[in-house]
């Protein structure tokens, strides 16, 4: 294509005619902020870990109240406290998971490589959020339930008909089911916008191996 | 801070600056950005620096940091930019030194590589720098055959640009 030749050309040519940054630029620029799109993600894979240890774990640390009452409901259960050891360890699982991957990124791999790392790791944090999702849509109603039930004052259990118990059970599910699908929702689509550039171009780079 | 290591490397990076600019002008259209992306492409650089055992040029290391940088890590602001703003800055180097005809042409093929999408871009990069496919291939993480095949479709999709 003599177009491409002619262009190569001129690039070539064109070698000395940027302005020239000064070893004095250079040192200044060393230490500047990067706004990578890495970092960014990093930063908020922290800020997401730390909001939902907080919620599920800050109210019982810090309020007495709250503790009291949670004691009070579900302190009988094998299974609360089986959900309680299996929270930490998924925690901690997904911290080391979280920080390994990061520590695998690196801007020095082939272009391909790197894009996989990245998508790689967002993936973890994307799991830990579906873990978090997923507990809430089986355990909101069962804890929900059980609350009702112990607080039996405002609502008569004892008095509800089968199919009255059965329409609260399955209000409670659906409403949980709605509000983790909005969760979910809002979760991808700003991953979405915030990695649609690299998905495409992992997709560019895939699609020629075929 | 180890200073000899920084000043090696602001040494080497002054020497061959050129090769970051040459990504930003492909990737970018006007000068902030231009220089917005030099500032990441250097940070980038500096950061990874230690992890430059020498086995392989400063330059080849360069290119790999570099397209990396405007491809995946580079977070583009929102000054958006527009293709005539991206002319200026091209043909202000190269207009004196052409005929009217080339000159046409030259504006009307960065005009063209500047449609192309990123994956594109860098292929089109690497092989005005003059990269073989085999250092094409390894920067992109792409077969070597893979990486003539789409160059072809490449020059075949700039045709189709410049002759609709």
């Amino acid at each position: 294509m003599d177009e491409l030749e002619l262009l190569k050309k001129d690039w070539q040519k064109n070698n000395n005619t940027f302005e020239k940054k000064s070893s004095s630029d250079l040192y200044a620029m060393l230490h500047k902020k990067s706004s990578s799109l890495v970092k960014k993600l990093f930063y908020i894979s922290i800020a997401e870990l730390i909001f939902l240890i907080s919620v599920n774990v800050l109210p019982f640390v810090f309020s007495k109240s709250y503790r009291q009452h949670f004691n009070k409901v579900y302190n009988d259960s094998l299974l609360n406290q089986s959900i309680e050891v299996l929270s930490y360890v998924v925690i901690i699982l997904f911290v080391i998971l979280l920080f390994r991957s990061y520590k695998s990124i690196t801007v020095v791999d082939d272009t391909k490589k790197l894009m996989k790392s990245i998508l790689r790791t967002r993936k973890i944090v994307k799991y830990y959020v579906l873990y978090n999702l997923t507990f809430i849509v089986i355990l909101v109603p069962y804890f929900m339930y059980k609350a009702i039930k112990t607080n039996s004052s405002e609502i008569d259990l004892e008095h509800l008909t089968n199919f009255q118990i059965l329409k609260l059970i399955g209000g409670i599910f659906l409403f949980t089911l709605l509000f983790a699908g909005v969760v979910w929702f809002i979760y991808n689509l700003i991953y979405g916008i915030i990695l649609r550039r690299l998905n495409r171009n992992y997709k560019e780079l895939k699609k020629m191996e075929v | 801070m180890d200073k000899p290591s920084e000043h090696n490397f602001v040494e080497l990076l002054e020497k061959h600056q050129n090769i970051v600019h040459k990504v930003c002008r492909l990737y970018t259209n006007n000068y902030d950005a231009h220089n917005d992306l030099f500032q990441e492409i250097t940070i980038q650089l500096w950061k990874a620096f230690p992890k430059f055992r020498g086995d392989s040029k400063f330059t080849t290391w360069m290119y790999r940091v570099g397209l990396n940088t405007a491809i995946t890590l580079y977070r583009k602001s929102k000054r958006r930019i527009k293709t005539q703003e991206f002319d200026a800055i091209q043909f202000k180097i190269s207009a004196e030194e052409y005929d009217s005809t080339e000159e046409e042409q030259l504006k009307l093929m960065y005009q063209a590589v500047h449609q192309l999408n990123d994956i594109e871009k860098a292929l089109v990069f690497l092989y005005l720098e003059d990269k073989d496919y085999r250092e094409i291939s390894e920067t992109l993480g792409i077969s070597e055959v893979n990486a003539r095949v789409k160059m072809n479709r490449v020059k075949k999709k700039l045709k189709t640009i410049l002759n609709p």
